[in-house]
């Protein structure tokens, strides 16, 4: 079974991900959750390279009718949960750093007064 | 803490006849051009002040400092390092003043838009224990139109998604208890604070009352506050809070 471009371009992609995928998890980048889950997309994207065919039973299961479009539309899914989670997290990073702004303000109380603070003291 | 004699008794500014320790919070970005003015106002009626520079890059910052300075002891400057937005602002400002023993916090907005007669009113029913909250409401016939628009817009929408009831859901001058101060859990930091604040008084069962203001509409301050962007802006982190 010759295998089209498209088969080694989704199997050159997918070991690439494997491969930053445990680099990042290696250098404490990624948490151990994370590159389960990476894993996994990267395997089934490997996989389904190697066996296009496969798609065909996730149509006929789903009911979307073409083993490519499930996949597209899994892919799709998957973006928007990603970017929803990155959502989540630059929100998150957005409150700390207001926590942090705050903590500083705070801790300069009347800076830039010093003779005043002198006198006070 | 005694401010500058008060010639007519009777007057609104008698703030010392007040039993209660009133701080005025000042959130300021930019606003060199009027804020010293601002500030003298409050300074001369005997109000101590939280001013917060949520890190302004003029000289916001200098000329607080200045006038604070000449006036020893009556009101604190704090900076925050770079700009958060007016809700995380008005949140340091609060915690400052409830460390600092306020028993009364006032938001007062450094655009020069609000009258600091009102102030005292605006307290009075908190003073006489009928409200934890009490909103200043501006009147919406002296607004340009725009503004009027974008504000009646405002309180329609957090009717919809907070299911309040508000005349005034944007106003920048209110006033809180300690008690209604602790209980805020605000998040926004920026201008969906004025929302959110209206929800924090719902959720939590705060007594609110709503208290008519004079709005001094300039051309300054036209170009600041609530414009369609951040209107915007507000209406998604609605939804998301809808969506919770």
């Amino acid at each position: 079974m010759a295998l089209m471009l498209y088969q080694y371009i989704g199997i050159i992609i997918g070991i690439v991900g494997l491969i930053y995928s445990f680099i990042r998890f290696r250098e404490s980048k990624m948490s151990l959750g994370m590159l389960l889950i990476w894993s996994v997309v990267w395997i089934v994207l490997i996989f389904l390279s190697i066996f296009p065919d496969a798609t065909v039973y996730f149509a006929d299961l789903t009911g979307i009718g073409r083993g490519l479009d499930v996949i597209l539309i899994l892919g799709l899914i998957g973006c928007f949960y990603l970017i929803f989670r990155i959502y989540n997290k630059i929100e998150n990073i957005e409150q700390e750093i207001t926590h942090i702004a705050r903590e500083i303000a705070l801790q300069q109380e009347n800076i830039g007064s010093k003779e005043k603070k002198d006198e006070e003291n | 803490m005694p401010g500058k004699p008060v010639e007519n008794i009777n007057s609104p500014q008698s703030f010392n006849l007040v039993d209660m320790d009133i701080w005025v919070i000042i959130p300021a970005y930019n606003e060199e051009k009027i804020i010293g003015e601002v500030l003298e106002e409050l300074f001369s009626r005997g109000l101590k002040l939280v001013i917060i520079d949520d890190g302004s890059i003029d000289r916001t910052y200098q000329i607080a400092r200045n006038i604070l300075d000449s006036n020893p002891g009556r009101g604190y400057l704090y900076k925050h390092p770079i700009n958060r937005g007016l809700g995380a602002t008005l949140k340091t400002g609060i915690e400052v003043s409830l460390a600092k023993g306020a028993d009364i916090m006032v938001t007062f907005d450094a655009d020069g838009q609000h009258n600091p007669d009102d102030i005292l009113p605006v307290c009075q029913p908190i003073i006489r224990g009928h409200a934890d909250v009490v909103i200043g409401v501006r009147d919406f016939d002296d607004m340009p139109g725009v503004k009027k628009v974008s504000n009646q817009l405002m309180n329609l929408i957090t009717r919809i998604f907070y299911g309040a009831s508000v005349k005034d859901s944007q106003s920048g001058l209110r006033a809180f208890n300690r008690n209604a101060a602790v209980a805020l859990d605000i998040e926004s930091r920026e201008y969906g604070i004025s929302s959110e604040i209206i929800r924090e008084i719902k959720h939590k069962e705060l007594k609110m009352e709503e208290v008519p203001i004079e709005t001094i509409y300039t051309d300054y301050a036209m170009a600041k506050g609530t414009n369609l962007k951040v209107g915007i802006k507000i209406l998604v982190r609605m939804i998301k809070d809808a969506l919770k």
